[in-house]
């Protein structure tokens, strides 16, 4: 069913697009940033019916369909519970540019939260990663109220 | 429990990393005819439509506007669904839907996507702006994180691994629909070829691929009349877990939505063992890793045995079940129709119409759908209506 033709016949109408959004954050993720901000605490919230600590801090949590309203400080200490390296080109979205590679990312568990946060890990070499392993977070000098004030963990010994 | 609904016809394109000869209307054209050819139909024979796509990969809003005439929709009660990875598995269960209702007779679902169109990453990274984007490294980001974790609890190896990936481009060389064949892959090929992001090596992911699929419904009196060998839908269940990576822990270790659903599914249809029982599976299996943990999330064995049934040949082609004659989706992977591809290949292994990939007397198929990181869709096909 294929129609056969050469590639340089093809009519291609390239299409290059600049948009813009701006997403409001709502009132907890706003209270989890700005606390991270202005403090450099890393804050989750607690379900008051299954009693986990959510991070990111859902106003909803998933499972009870309930409000969560009691703030909790976690980490700044967390555990790895999943490691990867990445070795392709990937468009870092905050900066439009890509990614210089490799460079280790990971699941962390912060410590006192439920959940884990994918982030970026200063250990790069898979060879050095493993589950288990103890890390801390590293935030921005100036911090601009983002997850990107979270520059990346880096491994630590207790 | 709805009305008895079974599919009577399916069709594919010739899927590959780029239909460039064709617009997107004219791929899902191709495949919608096949289907209606299949089942011995015409458009007018059809009450409804509906579409499944991944609409961000080839940015244009609307698909089912631009695409719909293509799909035989014009003045027909038709919509889209759009999860993902599941889109297409999701659409299936939708038309089944709509048949089992008693609303609607004849329903003709099409999955499609034209991945070579636009920019498959950049699609996939327009996730959460607040959490996700700052981190996002696309889907093989995503699963390789969750593989430290499998391998590490479970124990499977990259041996095992790479036998998956050697076993689904063989068995894609009997299909002539399949986007990548390689009949003489090797082990070790497969683990020499580049790592994109530890441990996943290049050959252990799917590829992206353009492609449509279509799948005709029908209610028990049109199917009796018309189709030789319905494949009746006996089960349709569909899960979704949290939103966030870092919530769903351990995930192919764990793969809540999966189990959930099979779990489900196998109740309704009163499954006790389905490695013995299933003849053949479709399951959507993104990278040769995931293969191996939704063997244990199935409950084709216990958790930690998924290496072993590979290693044993149990779910080759001339094993106890055959997983993915077509060569699954590492073969082939026109996104918002890969789903609806698995639920077409299920279907005409019932209808005895697989060629060369036919799996010898089929009455029960499995077949999956797998959506983002934690959306999960299961299907029970049979022949035989109850
Ligand atoms: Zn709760």
């Amino acid at each position: 069913m294929r129609r056969e033709v050469q590639q340089e016949e093809l009519l291609r109408v390239p299409v290059h697009m600049k948009l813009h959004y701006r997403f409001p954050a709502g009132a907890h993720y706003e209270r989890f940033f700005k606390e991270m901000k202005e403090t450099g605490r890393i804050m989750g919230v607690r379900c008051p019916e299954c009693r986990r600590v959510l991070v990111p801090p859902r106003p909803v949590c998933g499972e009870c369909f309930a409000r969560t309203e009691e703030w909790v400080q976690v980490g700044p200490k967390g555990t790895v519970v999943a490691y990867t390296s990445i070795c392709f080109s990937f468009i870092d979205l905050t900066t439009g540019k890509p990614r210089p590679i490799p460079y280790g990312a990971g699941l962390i568990q912060l410590d006192g939260a439920y959940s884990a946060i994918n982030h970026i890990l200063e250990e790069g070499d898979p060879g050095k990663l493993y589950i288990g392993m103890r890390v801390e977070a590293v935030l921005k000098e100036k911090r601009e109220g983002n997850i990107g004030d979270i520059l990346y963990f880096k491994g630590i010994e207790e | 429990m709805g009305k008895r609904a079974a599919i009577i016809g399916t069709g594919q394109t010739n899927h590959c990393s780029s239909r460039e000869d064709v617009n997107e209307m004219e791929l899902v054209y191709e495949a919608a005819t096949a289907a209606l050819k299949d089942a011995e139909m015409t458009i007018k024979d059809i009450d409804a439509v509906v579409l499944a796509n991944m609409e961000l990969f080839e940015g244009r809003a609307l698909p089912d506007m631009w695409c719909g005439e293509g799909a035989g929709a014009f003045m027909k009660h038709a919509f889209k669904i759009s999860t993902g990875g599941t889109s297409g598995t999701s659409g299936a269960i939708s038309g089944y839907y709509h048949v089992a209702s008693g609303l609607f007779d004849r329903v003709m679902v099409v999955g499609f996507e034209k991945h070579s169109e636009g920019d498959a990453s950049g699609g996939m990274a327009l996730t959460d702006p607040f959490w996700d984007r700052h981190i996002a490294a696309a889907a093989i980001g995503n699963f390789a994180l969750s593989v430290s974790a499998y391998m590490a609890d479970r124990g499977v190896t990259e041996e095992q691994s790479a036998k998956v990936a050697v076993k689904a481009r063989r068995n894609a060389c009997n299909n002539p629909h399949a986007h990548l064949q390689m009949p003489d892959l090797t082990v070790k090929e497969v683990l020499e070829s580049p790592i994109l992001a530890y441990p996943v090596h290049r050959l252990e992911m799917c590829p992206q691929s353009d492609g449509a699929c279509a799948i005709i419904f029908a209610s028990e009196e049109i199917a009796k009349k018309r189709c030789p060998r319905p494949a009746w839908v006996r089960a349709a269940v569909t899960r979704h877990d949290h939103i966030y990576l870092g919530e769903v822990k351990n995930r192919l270790s764990t793969m809540r939505s999966l189990r959930e659903a099979a779990k489900a599914a196998y109740e309704i249809v009163g499954i006790k063992e389905p490695l013995k029982e299933f003849d053949v599976a479709e399951i959507y299996d993104p990278l040769t890793y995931a293969e191996i943990a939704w063997y244990e999330a199935l409950g084709f064995c216990k958790d930690g045995e998924g290496g072993m049934l590979i290693d044993g040949g149990v779910t080759q082609m001339d094993g106890e079940l055959p997983v993915n004659p077509s060569g699954g989706v590492i073969s082939t992977n026109p996104v918002g129709a890969s789903g609806t591809i698995r639920v077409a290949e299920g279907a005409l292994q019932i209808h005895g119409r697989g060629g060369k990939r036919q799996v010898p007397d089929v009455n029960l198929a499995l077949v999956t759908g797998y959506g983002v990181y934690c959306w999960s869709d299961v299907l029970i096909l049979s022949s035989k209506p109850y």
